[in-house]
């Protein structure tokens, strides 16, 4: 299949896009987005240093965005840009699952690093659940790429204009009701540190433990999968791992976490990483710069004092 | 011969497992030991997830299952460190299944169905423990009723279940066998009344005394026929001590997992304590224990199952059990030190515990009565 | 009224052993329903004891996948019937690849109202394939599902969204894939498991399915474990919690990360 120069960003009713245009601006000049949802989100985009939008339309009352998805793979496979890239978060997956389907290609997911050589894409990726890396060229077509999505900076660039194109979304589902959620949004991907708690904790109530030692030193609370849901002591947006956050703060504790792959791979790039655990043979004492082997029920507390301001 | 498992008994186990993690974690058991209450809320869960019909005909709402993966099972439930939490109310019931009438089989069927305790045997007497004949409870048959006098003792699980079943005499007849009965009593008849145990071992289990004074009930109390008591009682003695043997099994496995990473982890003198060749000493023997009582338990229920007579394989494998599984744990205890003493610790409960089986269900010393008797007739 | 569970019979890259060079080797790992596919199995059956709708399991991969043990597994997870392809051409396949031949077994199956997945597999971990197999079919694709159930001439289903939990109906078919925590899936039990042997399971072959091959395909490279990340690995005895922790804080001061 022959590709254009170009790069194309699937915008999904999100306008923090500009992850995706940084990442798309290093592969080609020319950058294209389609952008499925309000024309609020579409102007938006049209502001964050895209070369042009092309938007399918304000959504009729209760259509949800993944309605559009076969019509934002058609106005993609039109494009044949050597590149498509998408969040990897929610909607994303489902518009980036239907330029899968039709142009017959894999969406490369777990990405480390994409570069180009020409209309060439090769791209090093993360594989089975982060234990081994491997890089892989493109061939035959569009590199279909998942990235995080998200704002990386303020998005900049004069606004470009927003092109409605006709859509014809999937009639299928319709949107009843949102209700919403009561906590504050959490930004773990902003903290400078970041104190984290996995299955060594026995109980709810001795999270109190951890959020005073999280209040002495600073950070902001996470978890490992296994809080998060099933146990569900912590809300989701906290878990740290393959299947939540990655993040890179500048110094993370992770208190009773045994340091299994599906987790640590959330914080590879960590500037320095304090463990506490009462299991010598814990794997996440490989991983770490600094670690304490004891019993998290009194270290932790031994740590809040050491911690608090001297009179 | 094959040692490995079935599928159907690894997805078994897998779903035990799973059911063990969610249900009955350690602080869920140490709470029940310390407050002396029963693991119901497990025993539901338990129920629902079908495992509680386990071995019975499917007109009863059970799943008909082998003895083999029954042990598995029985065997599981104790690794987990916890005692009589399965096997003992599925095998008990077998007596009605075999003995009773088409009303008692529903009633008591339905009962374990539904996660419920059905009976508790009431065997035991002041005066009659080891020796059961000597038992001095009557029961006098009149004008289509039954009235129980008596004192049963040493009871376990009478005050979470519907019935008992009673074991009497029913007639003055000279030969002691043929003189019992077995009744399936209700506990809220009018006339029993119950008197709670204090004990130091099996503390999920309730232990009492039972006094029955002047209980009247129908006679379709009866279980089985007249006079028949103590043979039907013997037919099922020996999958009891099965059931028993499979659980002293799984809760000495727990105590020797429990004391061989406390000795690897444990540090003294600059070394783990398990570097000294005192400790690696009982830790071998004790995996020698493991793996002959584990092959007893699994060569005896395939024995069941292939219709082969145990004849006194029942009493060798439960006397070799209940004995070398409480070495297990006392071994466990040496090895925990001055920890293993403190109240609330898992190794002082599989201790106590397991010293319960030596008796329970068959003393040690009337397993060598059974099997003496029986090696010496075999061999004229 | 059939709802379709595409679920993944894989081993967990914990238990594989990663060359210097990078290749990964399952060999030694047993394969288990993937962890977080319970809660699809789960949600189709309340779905179908709600319904009396069939509930059909599915599952595509190498030749490895079918195993009598991985069947009954499957069974005894509240389907009614299972099929499979299991075929070595698909060793490796990429989510694309599976969601093809995937797309193709539902087609055949005809007249499925549902297909519920799992949140990721856990080996891959990607969270792509369902969401493809809804593009290869033509139907809205929805993720992370926290509720399902029958309404008036369809479904009602929950999602996790940014802003909260959106409410949906669904009045045609739909690829649905449920988040990990959705329902907690019950343990399977012994009338199940002990039954499994006995429902049907008809095994597909890849060359009779009608399979859109691959446009874009990937050239490997090259492989390789990731960086150790040069930790420092100082371990510092925990056992008076004080001194372990002035350390600590000693040493974290230093290196001015507090």
């Amino acid at each position: 299949m022959n590709v254009s120069s170009q790069t194309w960003i699937v915008v999904a009713d999100d306008p923090a896009v500009t992850a995706l245009v940084v990442a798309a601006r290093a592969l080609s000049a020319e950058v294209t987005a389609v952008v499925a949802g309000r024309r609020a989100t579409a102007e938006s985009v049209a502001a964050a240093g895209v070369d042009r939008v092309l938007w399918l339309g304000e959504p009729a009352e209760g259509t949800p965005v993944e309605a559009y998805a076969p019509d934002v793979a058609r106005t993609v496979a039109d494009g044949a840009p050597r590149a498509v890239l998408g969040s990897s978060d929610g909607a994303g997956r489902v518009m980036l699952g239907a330029i899968a389907a039709l142009l017959q290609a894999p969406v490369l997911s777990g990405v480390i690093a994409v570069e180009h050589d020409g209309d060439q894409i090769g791209v090093t990726r993360s594989v089975f659940g982060g234990v081994a890396e491997r890089r892989d060229l493109v061939t035959g077509g569009p590199a279909i790429i998942a990235l995080a999505g998200g704002d990386v900076g303020d998005p900049s660039g004069a606004a470009v204009p927003v092109e409605e194109v006709t859509a014809n979304p999937l009639t299928t589902g319709r949107l009843t009701g949102v209700r919403k959620k009561e906590k504050a949004p959490v930004n773990l991907g902003a903290a400078r540190t970041v104190v984290a708690v996995g299955r060594g904790l026995k109980a709810k109530a001795d999270l109190a433990l951890i959020t005073g030692l999280a209040d002495a030193i600073g950070g902001e609370l996470a978890c490992s999968r296994p809080l998060a849901e099933g146990v569900d002591w912590i809300p989701k947006e906290r878990n740290v791992g393959i299947s939540g956050q990655q993040i890179a703060p500048e110094l993370y504790v992770a208190i009773g976490i045994s340091g299994q792959l599906q987790h640590m791979v959330g914080v590879r790039d960590a500037g320095v990483i304090v463990a506490v655990n009462s299991d010598k043979a814990a794997l996440i004492f490989k991983q770490c710069d600094y670690g304490i082997v004891g019993d998290l029920y009194t270290v932790v507390p031994a740590l809040t004092a050491a911690l608090a301001p001297k009179p | 011969m094959d040692f490995g498992l079935t599928d159907e008994q690894e997805l078994l186990l897998d779903s035990l497992r799973e059911l063990l993690e969610r249900e009955c974690p350690e602080s869920y058991i140490a709470e029940l030991d310390r407050t002396h209450q029963a693991p119901t809320s497990f025993r539901l869960a338990l129920h629902e997830a079908g495992f509680a019909s386990l071995g019975f005909p499917e007109e009863y709402g059970g799943t008909p299952c082998d003895a083999v993966t029954l042990m598995m099972l029985t065997e599981r439930v104790s690794q987990q460190g916890l005692n009589n939490g399965y096997g003992i109310e599925l095998l008990q019931a077998k007596d009605i299944l075999e003995f009773g009438s088409q009303e008692q089989k529903a009633d008591i069927l339905g009962l374990l169905a539904a996660g419920a305790v059905p009976f508790a045997l009431g065997f035991t007497e002041p005066g009659a423990g080891s020796d059961n004949s000597a038992m001095t409870t009557t029961a006098v048959h009149r004008d289509g009723t039954v009235t129980f006098n008596g004192t049963k003792t040493l009871i376990t699980n009478a005050l979470d279940a519907k019935y008992l079943l009673v074991m009497a005499k029913s007639s003055d007849g000279d030969d002691e066998r043929t003189a019992i009965s077995m009744y399936l009593v209700p506990m809220d008849a009018p006339g029993v009344s119950t008197n709670k145990l204090e004990k130091i071992v099996w503390n999920t289990n309730d232990s009492c005394e039972i006094f029955m004074d002047d209980v009247t009930v129908p006679d379709s109390c009866l279980v089985g026929r007249q006079g028949n008591g103590f043979r039907q009682l013997m037919r099922n003695l020996d999958l009891e001590r099965l059931v028993i043997a499979a659980t002293c099994l799984g809760l000495a496995q727990c105590a020797f997992d429990d004391a061989a990473t406390y000795a690897s982890q444990r540090v003294q003198f600059g070394k783990p304590i398990g570097s000294f060749q005192l400790i690696q000493l009982k830790l071998t023997d004790m995996a020698i224990k493991l793996e002959n009582i584990r092959n007893f338990v699994y060569k005896t229920s395939w024995m069941v199952d292939q219709g082969i007579p145990l004849r006194s394989q029942g009493a060798l494998c439960k006397r070799y059990a209940a004995m070398a599984a409480f070495e297990v744990a006392d071994d466990a205890m040496q090895i925990f030190g001055g920890i293993g003493v403190n109240a609330g610790t898992r190794v002082s409960r599989l201790w106590r515990d397991l010293r319960g089986h030596r008796f329970g269900g068959g003393t040690d010393e009337i397993m060598v009565h059974i099997a003496g008797r029986q090696i010496i007739r075999e061999h004229r | 009224m059939t709802i379709v569970v595409a679920y993944k019979w894989a081993p967990n890259p914990q238990d594989a052993a990663v060359g210097s060079d990078g290749s990964v080797d399952f060999s030694r790992a047993k394969s288990a329903i993937s962890e977080y596919d319970p809660v699809a199995f789960e949600l189709a059956r309340q779905v179908a004891e709600a319904t009396g709708a069939e509930v059909v399991g599915v599952t595509v991969g190498d030749a490895s996948i079918d195993t009598s043990l991985a069947r009954k597994a499957a069974l005894s997870r509240g389907l009614d019937r299972l099929v499979i392809v299991a075929d070595d051409r698909l060793a490796g396949a990429d989510s694309t690849r599976l969601a093809a031949v995937l797309a193709a077994v539902v087609r055949g199956i005809g007249d499925v109202d549902l297909v519920l997945a799992g949140e990721s597999s856990v080996d891959v971990t990607e969270g792509q394939v369902a969401m493809t197999l809804a593009g290869q079919l033509g139907w809205l694709g929805l993720n992370a599902v926290s509720s399902v159930s029958a309404t008036d001439g369809g479904y009602a289903i929950e999602r996790d969204v940014p802003s909260g939990t959106a409410s949906m109906v669904l009045t045609g078919p739909a690829v649905l894939a449920a988040t990990t925590d959705a329902v907690l899936s019950r343990v399977p039990g012994m009338k199940d498991i002990l039954g499994a042997a006995k429902k049907p399971v008809e095994v597909l072959s890849l060359d009779m399915l009608d399979v859109s091959s691959a446009q874009v395909t990937l050239t490997a490279v090259s492989a390789s474990r990731p960086a150790a990340g040069n930790r420092q690995r100082v371990i510092i005895d925990g056992s008076d919690p004080t001194a372990a922790a002035a350390e600590l804080v000693g040493a974290l001061r230093a290196a001015k990360v507090l």
